[in-house]
């Protein structure tokens, strides 16, 4: 059998056993340094620092997880957040990230490395993404092989799919919930295959862990029962299924309620029904398996078709009565909007004004995944091929994922790890193929029929020893390149099927010489070269940026750092009384409670809609209506995002409408979003724009004393790009109390009432020396008298 | 509140010494005190020469006398000849409850005959002896203080001749007291030339330092002038400096919780106007922009924190370090903006630190096998006063030996356990408290200690001792098979 190339023969395969899983060890190790140090830019290029909204939030739960213990913790009533109504954070949040931080605060303190709990946050996502990668190594390498496992384990390292949500820094449920996702899998796979209880446990157990960090634990409470439903369509009921699915589904949902926040929902809630239901399912296959070794098989054919349908009939009925009775709650909003994209903007504005539940871009597949996304499809047709149970759920998790992740940005999140799984079966085939130095035999012109037979399956397998279409057991990377009779059914195959139908057997078919070997592979170590040079690119630069703090480049090309959020979170944490309450637009809630350290009026965790309607209501309404509001909520300072100045667009002017469209949601008589566009239908800020928008408090409060910068040139806004009006709006019930050096963050300070008891409005005016109207009568100053 | 004396030795010596100089006020008699009164923001720095002949023989303890006010004060007195560079040893006697003031007693070098004179300069820098006024002012509005003290330096002895100068740092001087019905003048109490303000001369006053005369006599005078700078008060200062052996560094990091104790911010703060006045260069005089530091040279890996991160603010300039002992005058100079200006009334609070080589502070004295450190008390702030000082000094682990020299009696001392990353027993931490400390109160606190070999190694042992503990137990994982069933 003629080799391409030459291959020591003198290796024990003990030698080869020993140096493969060293090397191994050292690629899973080196996979696991790349995936930590990518995601370091933020920290290198900034600081160790909490990024965006969220990890604020968690990353003060764990502090007071760390300084108070875990009891304070878990009954923590927070009074700051949401004034007056307070927060009841052990019972509405995910405590797995922080009781996570907590453990490992905890026993780097007992070893007495004194590590600030800041920086465990913030390297805490990059640290379970080398677990990630390991996870993934070994979901893969039950899949296909070790190798395959090495590739998966290498692209989810990098891809910018995950990093996006775990860069160092950010410190959200979804750091460590997609090792948590992967590790469940691999379980249930493992079960799966061994129809061994002890890791169906463990996947219960990993299960209980997920529900506890991220709240996509839903994921996989259907995508297990989904998987288990499919192969009992396909007719591969099993022991081995009914032993994982059973002792998963027992002890998963047991544990999973004594999560505070999730409670009764396992049972109550119709996103949970479907694993409810696929186990009474296998129980009844079960049972109905159980009767057919005990009847004739033609009394079971009709006993199977009679329950079957009473069954079914009955379980929808009880099903649909419990739902009708609230007994079962009906599908929540938020997951309304998967199936229709259109669904949150009519009935939940709340929920489409969040950035990343919008519908995903087509290009940014591609910044995400790369070569990934078009190698992706390859792997999964390549699990058909086989269709073991555990390819039967990566083409339903590659299935259900790539929907998902169509209609929401946030869910490319899913996607990620099936691609990463699928393209590196792929890709790990192509390289087995054009690695493999076995040449087809060409002077052993005529081939047995059997070996006909098995080219005809599998055209491209190399017709040396008649095993090739076989399935062979998954063996290791080298010891395939010293065995002669490797399957090489591969991507190569496929290609190869597809493109010549008519497989003859008369000429033998397969890879010759060097230098076709050599062109493939450059080309794939090519692509992979460009993917790492891409993920390098997108991670420096589209995800790790922390957005507390901006980056800028000065006229010399050094970097100036714009750090306007932190130097007005500072100032209302140093200059102002500990109990004053702040109101802005709950995107900065988190932000303010974390940073500024007080109490704020509405927060990121957007669970009350009408107190967000009422600061919506606030921002959106005049100066006489909103003060009644400020004051009956106590509010000393009202907070404002504006970029005018320097050219930030996410400031409170581009989120305003939503925040008219959210109030106007509650109060549709006294807000209405027409109003605060021109007659012509345009969003204006400058001498065009309409009276209701001109009288906004939120206008007023951004452009205040805006004009009066430019020393009578033009005023512009850099953001909207319009003049703003060189007469300025006016404030009476509310001064100015600091804005931030490049205007970015105002704060406004709400005054008091008039000692007098005037309005605030002619105190004003009698402040700055103007005449009263003569027309208006001294019927008040009477009236005191 | 430290100073630069040391306490009584014994009580028998104050039993003896006190009877004397309050009663016997006759050893010594002042031909001439000269007070002169440099204004400043939260520091004012008082010199008063005393002009001394001597009465008796033999007589070499002067005694100085303070007044309640004045004493409450002062945050730091130091004694010396006049034209010579050597301090005079000061005791401390405490209040005398009789006459009401704090007294003093100044070793002279030398005991003088009758007759004998001397020329004794006393220098004294008082803190929080100023406040703004008005209380509070607007965004542009200008700065000004007001200071009062007493018209009469008070002394247990008879003085031919006083007089009071007060040096404004400015000429603008909005008012200032003229006393009247003053006995020992004859000419005005009172002369204003330029900045300064003369009080007196005043002829043939009595001894001083007593109950009746602080009642009778003693007035209070109060100037009102314009001060151009940021008034920066520290209210708590934390200084940590961390001693490394393994890593020949020595870590200091100062927590500071700073104030702006100038005139409160009546209104609000406008942006807009900060930024007009800051193109024109017109910052008012209470708006505190930022400051620049001279930290010791040699420092690397400086850091400028906040609790909510780095401050991004800020540029330092680094220099190399000097050797040891020489008199180079070289300094890195850090130029410190915190996150916002601080204006009147506002606060705060942000960490600095950075590591130098040990080297440039250690020492080791072969002869006794002791490694001597000298650890700058304070990192100057100048005209800042800092109202509370912690300073914690770590020694290595296993230090042993420890003896300390600060060079101001701290008002608490306490060495306690100190531990940090790796440590198995933990670290000796030497811990004193200050109050009201000045930019003159520099120095070293010198720290001596033994630092065994055994304790050099307990790192390294006790790191491998961990790995090889988890090497064994994979090992033994790796190996036995825990399976009921072979596979």
């Amino acid at each position: 059998m003629p080799l391409a190339y030459a291959l020591p023969s003198n290796l024990s395969p003990a030698t080869v056993a020993n140096t493969s899983s060293l090397l191994r060890i050292i690629a899973l190790s080196l996979i696991s340094g790349a995936a930590i140090a990518s995601r370091l830019f933020a920290v290198i290029n900034f600081e160790s620092i909490i990024h965006e909204f969220d990890p604020w939030f968690n990353y003060r739960a764990t502090r007071v997880l760390a300084e108070k213990g875990f009891y304070e913790f878990w009954n923590w009533f927070d009074p700051t957040a949401w004034y007056p109504l307070g927060r009841v954070v052990g019972g509405t949040i995910y405590p797995g990230l922080m009781a996570t931080s907590g453990v490992i605060y905890n026993v780097l303190h007992a070893l007495h490395l004194p590590v600030d709990i800041r920086n465990i946050c913030v390297l805490l996502a990059p640290g379970f993404s080398a677990l990630t990668a390991w996870s993934t190594y070994m979901f893969t390498k039950e899949m296909k092989d070790e190798s395959a496992g090495l590739l998966a384990a290498a692209f989810i390292g990098i891809a910018p799919g995950y990093i996006s949500r775990s860069v160092a820094g950010s410190y959200d449920n979804e750091a460590i919930a997609i090792f948590l996702l992967m590790f469940t899998f691999y379980c249930w796979i493992k079960a799966l295959k061994t129809g061994s209880a002890f890791f169906g446990t463990l996947t219960a157990l990993f299960y209980f862990y997920m529900v506890a960090a991220w709240g996509g634990y839903a994921f996989i409470t259907n995508m297990i029962p989904l998987h288990a439903l499919t192969l009992i369509l396909m007719g591969r009921f099993s022991s081995r299924l009914y032993v994982a699915y059973s002792s998963w589904y027992a002890i998963g949902t047991l544990a999973s309620m004594q999560v505070p926040f999730v409670g009764f929902q396992p049972v109550r809630t119709s996103e949970h029904m479907a694993a409810l239901g696929v186990f009474g399912l296998l129980q009844i296959v079960a049972f109905a398996e159980l009767v057919r070794t005990h009847v004739s098989s033609k009394h079971f054919q009709s006993i199977l078709y009679g329950s079957v349908i009473v069954i079914g009939v009955l379980g929808a009925l009880a099903f649909a009565g419990l739902t009708y009775k609230g007994w079962i709650a009906p599908w929540t909003g938020r997951f309304y909007s998967l199936w229709d994209t259109g669904y949150a903007k009519k009935y939940i504005p709340i929920i489409a004004s969040v950035s990343e539940h919008q519908p995903t871009a087509w290009p940014s597949f591609f910044m995400d995944l790369q070569f990934l996304i078009f190698i992706f499809p390859a792997g999964v047709v390549l699990c058909f091929r086989e269709l073991r149970d555990e390819h039967v759920f990566v083409i339903i998790y590659a299935v259900v994922a790539s929907y998902f992740a169509g209609v929401m940005v946030r869910l490319m999140l899913t996607l990620t790890p099936v691609v990463c799984v699928a393209a590196a079966v792929a890709f790990s085939s192509l390289l087995d193929t054009y690695v493999d130095p076995v040449e087809p035999n060409v002077s052993n012109g005529a081939a047995p029929s059997a070996e006909a037979d098995a080219a005809a399956d599998s055209p491209a397998s190399i017709p040396s020893t008649g095993s090739g279409a076989t399935p062979t057991a998954p063996s290791k990377k080298a010891k395939k390149a010293v065995s002669a009779d490797s399957s090489s059914s591969g991507l190569a195959s496929g290609i190869v099927a597809a493109i010549s139908p008519s497989g003859k057997g008369d000429k033998p078919r397969g890879i010759f010489g060097l230098d076709t070997r050599a062109l493939v592979l450059v080309n794939a170590l090519g692509m992979l070269l460009f993917f790492v040079l891409h993920c390098t690119y997108v991670t420096s630069s589209a995800y790790s940026s922390p957005s507390v703090v901006l980056a800028s480049t000065n006229p010399d090309g050094s970097q100036h750092i714009i750090d306007d959020f932190r130097e007005a979170y500072y100032w209302l944490r140093q200059n102002t009384p500990k109990d004053a309450v702040v109101m802005s637009w709950w995107d900065y809630g988190y932000q303010i409670a974390g940073m500024a350290d007080r109490p704020t009026l509405v927060d990121n965790n957007t669970w009350n809609n009408t107190h967000i309607a009422t600061v919506g209501k606030a921002m959106s309404s005049s100066e006489e209506v909103a003060y009644p509001i400020l004051r009956k909520h106590d509010v000393d300072y009202v907070l404002v995002i504006f970029g005018g100045l320097i050219g930030y667009s996410g400031d409170d002017i581009n989120k305003f409408l939503w925040m008219v469209r959210i109030a106007q949601g509650v109060w549709p008589d006294e807000i209405q979003e027409p109003n605060y566009f021109t007659p012509k239908g345009e969003y204006r800020i400058d001498d065009a724009a309409p009276p209701a928008m001109k009288n906004s408090l939120m206008y007023k409060m951004s452009y205040y004393r805006f004009a009066d910068l430019f020393g009578g040139n033009q005023a512009v806004d850099r953001v909207r790009g319009q003049q703003v009006p060189k007469q300025g709006p006016t404030l009476d019930h509310l001064d100015e109390a600091f804005t931030s050096e490049n205007w970015i963050v105002r704060i406004y300070q709400v005054k008091k009432e008039d000692p007098l008891g005037r309005d605030l409005k002619s105190a004003n005016a009698f402040e700055q020396g103007k005449k009263r109207k003569k027309t208006k009568p001294l019927v008040r100053r009477k009236a005191v008298v | 509140m430290p100073r630069h004396w040391r306490a009584p030795l014994s009580l028998l010596f104050s039993l003896f010494v006190l009877p004397i100089c309050t009663s016997a006020a006759n050893s010594f008699e002042n031909t001439a005190i000269v007070r002169t009164v440099e204004l400043g923001g939260a520091l004012v720095h008082v010199t008063t020469t005393y002009a001394v002949k001597a009465l008796e023989d033999g007589s070499s303890v002067y005694t100085l006398a303070l007044g309640e006010q004045e004493h409450a004060r002062t945050s730091w007195l130091e004694a010396k000849l006049k034209g010579q560079p050597g301090l005079l040893p000061l005791g401390d006697f405490g209040y005398h409850p009789e006459s009401g003031v704090f007294l003093y007693t100044v070793d002279l070098p030398k005991a003088l005959d009758t007759n004998g004179t001397a020329n004794l300069v006393v220098e004294t820098v008082l803190t929080h002896a100023t406040y703004p006024w008005p209380r509070e002012a607007a965004q542009k509005d200008p700065q000004s203080l007001k200071y009062s003290t007493d018209l009469f330096v008070i002394s247990p002895y008879k003085t031919a001749v006083q007089r009071t100068k007060i040096r404004s740092p400015t000429p603008t001087v909005h008012s200032y007291t003229d006393p009247e019905d003053i006995e020992f003048t004859t000419d005005s109490v009172v002369t204003k030339s330029g900045a300064t303000i003369t009080y007196g001369p005043f002829y043939d006053i009595p001894p001083s330092a007593t109950q009746d005369f602080v009642d009778a006599k003693q007035k209070q005078i109060t100037i009102h002038y314009d001060y151009e700078f940021p008034i920066v008060e520290i209210t708590k200062l934390e200084r940590t400096a961390e001693i490394s052996h393994w890593g020949a560094n020595l870590n200091i990091e100062n927590k500071i919780d700073l104030h702006n104790a100038g005139p409160r911010l009546k209104g609000h703060f406008s942006r807009l106007e900060h930024q007009t006045q800051s193109y024109f260069g017109r910052t008012s005089a209470h708006i505190l922009p930022g400051m620049n530091l001279m930290l010791p040279p040699g420092i690397h890996s400086a850091y400028y924190v906040d609790q909510i991160g780095n401050v991004s603010t800020s540029h330092l300039r680094t220099v190399p370090s000097v050797p040891k002992g020489s008199n180079a005058n070289s300094y890195s100079l850090l130029e410190l903006r915190p996150r916002y200006p601080v204006l009147g009334g506002w606060n705060y609070s942000f960490t600095l630190g950075w590591d130098s080589p040990l080297e440039d502070y250690a020492g080791y004295d072969s002869a006794t096998g002791k490694y001597v450190v000298g650890i700058p008390l304070l990192t100057p702030m100048p005209t800042a006063v800092v109202d509370e000082a912690e300073i914690k000094i770590i020694l290595p682990e296993g230090a042993t030996d420890i003896d300390y020299f600060p060079p101001y009696p701290a008002l608490s001392e306490s060495i306690t356990k100190h531990i940090t990353y790796l440590d198995t027993i933990g670290r000796p931490q030497i811990t004193l408290k200050y109050r009201d400390l000045t930019d003159k109160h520099t120095g070293n606190i010198y720290v001596t200690y033994k630092v065994p070999f055994r304790a050099h190694l307990q790192k390294p042992l006790a790191v491998a001792t961990a790995f090889i503990g988890v090497f064994i137990v994979a090992l033994a994982w790796k190996r036995v098979d825990i399976r009921i069933r072979r596979k």
